[in-house]
């Protein structure tokens, strides 16, 4: 009775608490009242578990009995609509026929604008800090050493950047994009700006691949094998063509020997970066096949950890929301990294290409510089979560 | 080219999801045949009430137009009752 009570006064939750709930596997049903063709643009993904269940508030108006009937009684249930109104209505209603129902404070667009900062590795010579937007499943980095950041594929949201580095009382030294995003804007040129960094990119990738447009941004640019010291880190470029022509992995390594990679849209955790966004899949293929099999891995032991910059599914992360692997467990567990001839790997991959949002393409002339969108074309942009990954694999 | 109307319902400034709420309402007094012209500035209302009409027994949705009014965005919606 206690806990009811105690439950009863919960009226809603914010997106913080919401990304713990999913991490942790508390919200276990999420029902968006939100018009389906919004629900099917993009929604909130947690573990595998959790089950969504779409029904409109106004169908809850129009014919409330077999809308609650779509609710499990004996589930907590997290309301969730555009900005909030809907779902606040929703609740009440549940509410009222003694279902634990509560809403997503501020709406779904305070979960698509969620950052989520945690260490990932600390280390008496330095540390590197992830930086999640989980609703987008987009990653990236902060290496911090004797008072030098650098800054690893940063999101559009730069403050929480500055913020982090800060708070160690560094400075950004290095602003690192392993290649030109199509599915999220670059924090890149803007932390540049900001810092007086050096932005670096490799000069493939300030070429439009499908417009063959040049960048108009200021990019320092990057060749296979160039070496930086952040710190007590060395950083070694690891021209990694594929995903895009220009993308490039880093690979830090620590003072005692210990590497960590950041391999950017190259190795994910359970798949890797399709090589089809540039328009060009049968070309591309074997060029990624290259760098995954025989560019990459001479630069690699077992125990090198390695940090993507997307996940497609929470449960791709540990309990305490890191997302990353050894490339020994990679190269057992990540079925796109099994052995295969060219020619296996050029039909698997082209076999599993998933669905190419055409805003990619706008994306990438956005990081090139070729357009620059107000805050609400770059929020519609960057809505729902990446498809960077190959499906399936 | 505006639609003839019968009722006008002013939902100006409200927020999802009273503009639907109150058109709801309004189309309960209506008589059959009726048509009700609503005025929001939600934007949001725009899917909503191509949604609620396919929900909705009996309302239908005739027309939806954007106008700007100082600079202001009006979504305008006309509802007839059907029933």
């Amino acid at each position: 009775m206690a806990l009811a009570e105690i439950k009863a006064k919960i009226t809603s939750i914010n997106a913080e608490e919401l990304y713990a709930a999913l991490l942790e596997g508390r919200q276990r049903f999420i029902l968006d009242v939100r018009n389906a063709d919004d629900f099917g643009r993009w929604k909130v993904e947690g573990r595998a578990a959790l089950q969504t269940v779409n029904v409109p508030y106004f169908d809850f108006i129009e014919e409330e009995e077999a809308s609650v009937a779509q609710v499990p009684a004996a589930e907590d249930v997290l309301v969730v609509c555009a900005k909030e109104g809907s779902s606040e209505f929703v609740a009440d209603i549940l509410k009222e026929r003694d279902v634990n129902a509560y809403h997503l404070g501020g709406g779904i667009v305070t979960w698509g604008d969620l950052y989520d900062v945690r260490a990932a590795v600390v280390t008496d010579y330095g540390r590197i800090v992830q930086i999640a937007r989980p609703a987008r499943g987009d990653l990236s980095f902060v290496v911090i050493s004797d008072g030098e950041a650098a800054l690893i594929d940063p999101l559009r949201h730069v403050q929480h950047y500055l913020d982090v580095v800060n708070a160690a009382g560094a400075k950004v030294t290095h602003i690192f994009d392993t290649h030109a995003h199509a599915d999220h804007i670059s924090g890149g040129p803007e932390l540049a700006r900001l810092t007086g960094a050096p932005y670096f990119m490799h000069p493939y990738d300030a070429i439009h691949p499908i417009d063959m447009l040049p960048a108009t941004l200021p990019y320092t640019y990057l060749s296979d094998g160039q070496t930086f010291r952040v710190g007590q880190f060395t950083v070694k470029v690891i021209w990694y063509p594929g995903h895009t022509l220009g993308q490039v992995n880093y690979l830090f390594t620590g003072p005692t020997g210990e590497t960590f990679l950041f391999s950017g849209d190259g190795i994910f955790l359970r798949s890797f970066g399709r090589p089809d966004l540039g328009g060009q899949a049968a070309a591309w293929t074997p060029i990624l096949y290259e760098s995954m099999f025989a560019r990459l891995p001479r630069h690699l032991n077992d125990d090198t950890l390695v940090f993507p910059s997307h996940f497609s599914t929470l449960d791709e992360g540990d309990a305490g929301g890191i997302f990353t692997a050894t490339y020994g467990w990679l190269k057992q567990n990540n079925d796109g990294l099994k052995p295969r001839s060219k020619a296996e790997f050029t039909a698997f991959v082209l076999s599993h290409l998933p669905f190419f949002p055409p805003e990619y393409v706008e994306i990438k002339r956005v990081n090139a510089g070729l357009v620059q969108p107000d805050e609400d074309k770059a929020s519609e942009l960057e809505l729902g979560k990446n498809i960077c990954a190959l499906s399936g694999a | 080219m505006s639609i003839q109307f019968d009722e006008l319902l002013d939902v100006k400034g409200a927020k999802c999801p009273m503009p639907l709420v109150k058109s709801r309402k309004a189309i309960n007094t209506l008589d059959v045949g009726k048509v009700l012209k609503v005025v929001a500035t939600d934007r949001g209302s725009v899917a909503d009430f191509q949604g609620w009409v396919k929900t909705a027994k009996n309302v239908e949705l005739l027309d939806q137009e954007t106008e700007s009014d100082n600079g202001q965005d009006l979504y305008i919606h006309y509802l007839r009752r059907t029933r």
